[in-house]
């Protein structure tokens, strides 16, 4: 069970479902694109959380498990581990990446808007919502791939990540 | 070499999705006995179950002369072995190798998580690992 492949193929197929989902399946109806992809990511992660606990002893707590999570599961898929974990202590829990490897081929739109008025027109979604719109679509699958190691160690949970800055990205979950 | 054994998966929601008897000798009237003493056996494993961090637990309980050992999963999957041998390592590296075998079929896209095994090639080589190591 320990074959390789190089990671600009996984990146390639990440970036060439979730464009497919996005505009050949469900077009017109991005929330549902949203949900497949997500449940792709949902089942993944249950077969990867059962996967990489086997080498090693069970979780006695919630926050063990978290714990393997920013390290051991992170490290596995994105070879570093969490930059900063911060949580309530009432159930919702905040992970930071500083560069979140999937994301790290996403431009980011930095060009100034030009308001020339014969050409404005305000009904036409602007570029930098498209942008944040398309690259949020990118974030359901890791989404669903936490969500799914989670509910296989025995939390569910609700998973939300936020790109408020590229390259990093935050992700909360809610026990 | 066990005269008897009966080896069952059950899953995190207490569904067993896999049963086999693989002693040397089986017993036909013995077989729901079997089945009736591991599924007895779940309470027990709960409890225990959270007080280690082992995956596995030893033997739990006896009946007669007859041991039930459990190995438990980070996802709460329970392998329970109900057998008369002493031959602890034997039985630890069984279920090591079927945990490897339960892994590949949860790799299967087409396998629903928590439903019954049916894939015979899984049960040739369970019967196989028991052979080996029971």
């Amino acid at each position: 069970m320990g074959r390789e492949v190089a990671e600009t193929c996984m990146e390639g197929m990440i970036f060439e479902m979730v464009s497919t989902y996005s505009t050949r399946f469900y077009a017109t109806k991005p929330e549902l694109a949203a949900r497949r992809i997500e449940a792709i990511g949902y089942q993944v992660g249950l077969q990867l959380s059962e996967r990489y606990t086997t080498e090693r002893p069970r979780f006695s707590d919630h926050l063990e498990a978290i714990k393997f999570i920013c390290k051991d599961f992170w490290s596995e898929l994105f070879n570093k581990q969490i930059d900063n974990l911060r949580t309530n202590h009432r159930g919702t829990f905040v992970l930071q990446d500083n560069r979140f490897r999937w994301l790290t081929r996403v431009r980011i739109n930095s060009l100034p808007k030009k308001m020339d008025a014969s050409q404005h027109d305000p009904s036409a979604p602007t570029p930098d919502n498209k942008t944040a719109q398309a690259t949020s679509m990118h974030l359901y699958f890791p989404c669903g791939i936490i969500r799914g190691a989670l509910s296989n160690l025995g939390i569910p949970c609700a998973v939300s990540a936020d790109i408020s800055n590229l390259p990093a990205c935050e992700i909360n979950y809610i026990l | 070499m066990a005269n008897t054994a009966c080896f069952i998966i059950v899953s995190r929601n207490d569904i067993p999705i896999y049963e086999a008897e693989v002693g040397s000798a089986p017993k036909e009237e013995a077989a729901h006995q079997h089945q009736f003493i591991l599924h007895a056996a779940l309470d027990i494993v709960q409890d225990l179950a959270w007080t280690t961090s082992a995956m596995f637990l030893k033997a739990v309980e006896r009946f007669n002369d007859l041991v039930v050992s459990v190995y438990v999963t980070a996802g709460h999957t329970r392998l329970m072995l109900l057998h008369d041998s002493r031959n602890e390592d034997g039985i630890k590296s069984f279920f090591q190798e079927v945990h490897e075998l339960y892994i590949k079929i949860l790799l299967n896209p087409l396998y629903l998580s928590g439903s019954r095994i049916t894939s015979s090639h899984f049960d040739t080589k369970v019967r196989a690992l028991a052979r080996k190591y029971l």
